[in-house]
């Protein structure tokens, strides 16, 4: 099953569909304009602002709605000067063949590394200098020192994050097209969480809604135990695509998602990004095996075997498999977690529901699950009368009302 | 009040009205008769009778109001030995008040003890043996330590014969108004394999249903109709749909409640009626074989079962 990223799928046509920072794309967009007068006074924009808000997709709208070619150098790959000077150079002086618009995008200019492209900066002011077309240079930090001749050289144009105000409405206009019901605390929160890192924010809302076609407070919960180092998603990708053990089982550093949720991910989402069935097969094992050593550890609290449940998780997943799925695989929220904090608040009530029958019937609390729950719920169900009578002759009725109305599934 | 749960109203009071088990029930009337008894050991499946025989015991050597000199534990329940040691301090050490010059303590699930927490009841056993007899009830008396073991007189309880369960399940059927056919009833004890609280239990949820009790109405309850769940879950796995016998997998245990190893005993039987050849039944009796001991082990059971249907699915 392949289904498109939202990132992708709702990506602006226009910029006018670029959601919030109107004044920041007015600039620009007055900025491209002026270029039919002739070139204005700068010939570069520093497109600049946090990660994820905008800035090349921005870029892209711009060239698209006018019919213009967009000449994209990432200055991130690895390049020297040279190429900058072969590619941009060409770009900014020959003219098209008829003479068609064109707008120059340096991506990442923050990112150039000096050692290795150490023309690049000079290079890239002389294409300034000498461009016939619009050029736009994007940067994270447009404060780094190494690139301070640019900031100079160019128009400063901040973009911002994406606030509440923009992102609302954007995000409820995507979910209204997917059908997805959602709560808007729960989009505050992922606003707020993600930052207004626009892919950060979409890449969460189409996972959580991906669950049951529905989005609450309670499912970006699960996502907050994270602080922004890498999301699950980096970590799983990095799982499933590594090619050597030792690089699978690092991806476990770029996490600080506790470590039986991260197999819960892994167990989960194994047969969706491993289509071969034998592959899956080896992938399955090494999770079992994994699973043994945490249930020893459990058991005997012999931690010392962590090590080897991890390397089994991780780099036994990652050296199973060999084969990628066509296109792109949405992961999946793993129904275990998602079942435990639908019941945590609940587990508790559970609990004392069961130690009041563990005590009238003479078993423990852990039989009185087993044995006890399903009986009544089978019994409220079919009778609810009689469910009424012994619930309240187990002096439990409270408690056993919210578990046998609500979904009560069998303990871990 | 009377209890509704038909395990509590019909659970036998006295030794006399225990009517199976009779080797191990006279030999506790016999303590009753002496007004004296050693430490002991109750072993056996559950459902048998461990739990019952101790409360009636207790009840025929200290009369109606035998609580206040009884008590029962769960090993299970009470975390760690500390706090089995300060409890069972607190309640022995206070002399009994009736005529019989102990009280009894009860510890149900002991052999879900550590060792060392064994060893550690076994010195408090001894300190407070002038006062206080500990019943012991587990499942395998092999996982009772053998300091412990040597000092219980050990009592083996089996699983009840098919006759006796009928036998109850009738006495209660009658008490309660059922209308029983024979074939539901049949089912019945099928399902509970010598557990009377099980036969007793799934007896109750059919009869929430109609007071007809039919072989349909049971298997309802223990969703075992569903055997055929068990065995399309194999089928998704076998064609080579791993994602569709987990979903099936899944519904298995959280919405029929089965447990693992009772799926794995399904898949088992399932395993001479799959569509494979000859041989490859052995290899899949020795993975099922595997999983179930795992189970054992602490592994978890939708992870466990899932790398078997992924092993299923490879062979598609």
């Amino acid at each position: 099953m392949t289904v498109e990223p939202w990132t992708v799928k709702y990506k602006p046509r226009t910029s006018k569909d670029v959601a919030g920072n109107r004044p920041a794309i007015e600039k620009l967009r007055d900025w491209i304009e002026s270029w039919n007068k002739g070139r204005p006074s700068k010939a570069a924009v520093l497109l600049y602002g946090p990660a994820g808000v905008g800035k090349t997709t921005v870029t892209e709208a711009l060239a698209r709605e006018r019919g213009w070619d967009l000449v994209e150098i990432n200055a991130s790959d690895k390049r020297s000067g040279d190429i900058l000077a072969k590619v941009a150079g060409l770009a900014s002086t020959q003219s098209t063949l008829f003479s068609k618009g064109r707008l120059i995008l340096l991506d990442e200019v923050d990112g150039i590394n000096l050692r290795a492209d150490q023309a690049a900066v000079t290079t890239i002011l002389q294409i300034i200098k000498e461009t016939q077309y619009p050029l736009i240079l994007t940067a994270n930090d447009p404060w780094d020192p190494k690139i301070r001749p640019l900031r100079e050289a160019c128009l400063q144009i901040e973009l911002k994050r994406l606030g509440v105000r923009d992102g609302l409405p954007l995000l409820r206009n995507i979910l209204n097209q997917e059908g997805v019901k959602a709560n808007e605390d729960a989009l505050r929160l992922i606003l707020d969480r993600d930052r207004g890192d626009i892919r950060s924010i979409l890449n969460d809302i189409q996972l959580l809604s991906s669950k049951h076609g529905t989005l609450a407070v309670d499912d970006v919960d699960l996502l907050s135990g994270r602080d922004r180092t890498e999301s699950i998603f980096e970590v799983l990708r990095v799982i499933f695509n590594s090619r050597t053990a030792a690089s699978a089982r690092r991806a476990l550093s770029l996490s600080d998602l506790d470590q039986e949720m991260l197999f819960q991910w892994i167990f989960e989402n194994a047969p969706y990004q491993i289509p071969k069935p034998k592959e899956l097969e080896e992938a399955m094992s090494a999770l079992a095996e994994s699973d043994l050593y945490f249930g020893r550890i459990k058991k005997t609290q012999s931690w010392h075997l962590l090590s080897y449940a991890l390397d089994l998780m991780t780099a036994g997943v990652a050296v199973a498999k060999q084969t990628s799925p066509g296109g792109w695989v949405p992961m999946k929220f793993p129904q275990k977690i998602s079942s435990m904090s639908r019941t945590r608040s609940i587990r508790d009530t559970r609990k004392k529901a069961a130690s009041s029958i563990g005590v009238k019937s003479h078993v423990s609390v852990r039989r009185a699950q087993q044995l006890y729950f399903p009986l009544l719920r089978f019994i409220y169900e079919h009778n609810p009368d009689e469910y009424e009578r012994i619930a309240v002759s187990l002096d439990a009725k409270e408690e056993l009302d919210d578990l046998v109305s609500g979904e009560m599934t069998m303990p871990n | 009040m009377e209890a509704a749960l038909w395990t509590e109203k019909y659970r036998p009071k006295t030794l006399d009205e225990i009517v199976d088990q009779e080797e191990i029930v006279s030999r506790l009337k016999e303590f009753v008769k002496r007004g004296a008894m050693p430490h002991c050991l109750f072993a056996g499946p559950p459902g048998t009778g461990k739990t019952t025989a101790a409360l009636c015991l207790a009840h025929d050597l200290f009369g109606e109001r035998f609580q206040d000199v009884f008590m029962e534990l769960n090993a299970s329940d009470e975390r760690g030995i500390d706090v089995v040691r300060t409890t069972v301090k607190e309640f022995a050490r206070m002399a009994s008040l009736s005529q019989v010059p102990f009280k009894i303590l009860v510890l149900d699930e002991a052999d879900n003890m550590t060792n060392d927490a064994q060893s550690a009841l076994r010195r408090t056993m001894e300190k407070y043996t002038d006062t206080c007899r500990f019943i012991l009830c587990c499942n395998y008396s092999g996982r009772i330590i053998e300091p412990i073991q040597s000092r219980c007189a050990l009592f083996r309880f089996t699983p009840l014969p098919e006759s006796r369960i009928v036998e109850h399940l009738h006495r209660i059927a009658k008490q309660e108004g059922l209308k029983v056919a024979e074939p539901g009833i049949k089912s019945v004890v099928e399902v509970a394999e010598g557990d009377l609280r099980k036969g007793i239990n799934t007896l109750q949820a059919a009869a929430s249903m109609s007071k007809g009790i039919t072989e349909e109405a049971v298997y309802q309850v223990v969703g075992r109709a569903k055997s055929t769940d068990v065995h399309e879950m194999l089928t998704h796995a076998m064609k080579g749909d791993f994602i569709k016998a987990r979903e099936e997998l899944r519904q298995l245990l959280v919405k029929y409640g089965l447990s693992g190893s009772e799926i794995v005993r399904q898949i088992h039987s399932e395993i001479f009626r799959l569509p494979v050849p000859e041989k490859k039944r052995i290899s899949l009796i020795e993975a099922v074989g595997e999983i179930d001991y795992r189970l054992v082990q602490g592994g978890d059971e939708e992870i466990q079962l899932s790398a078997l249907l992924a092993r299923l699915a490879s062979d598609a």
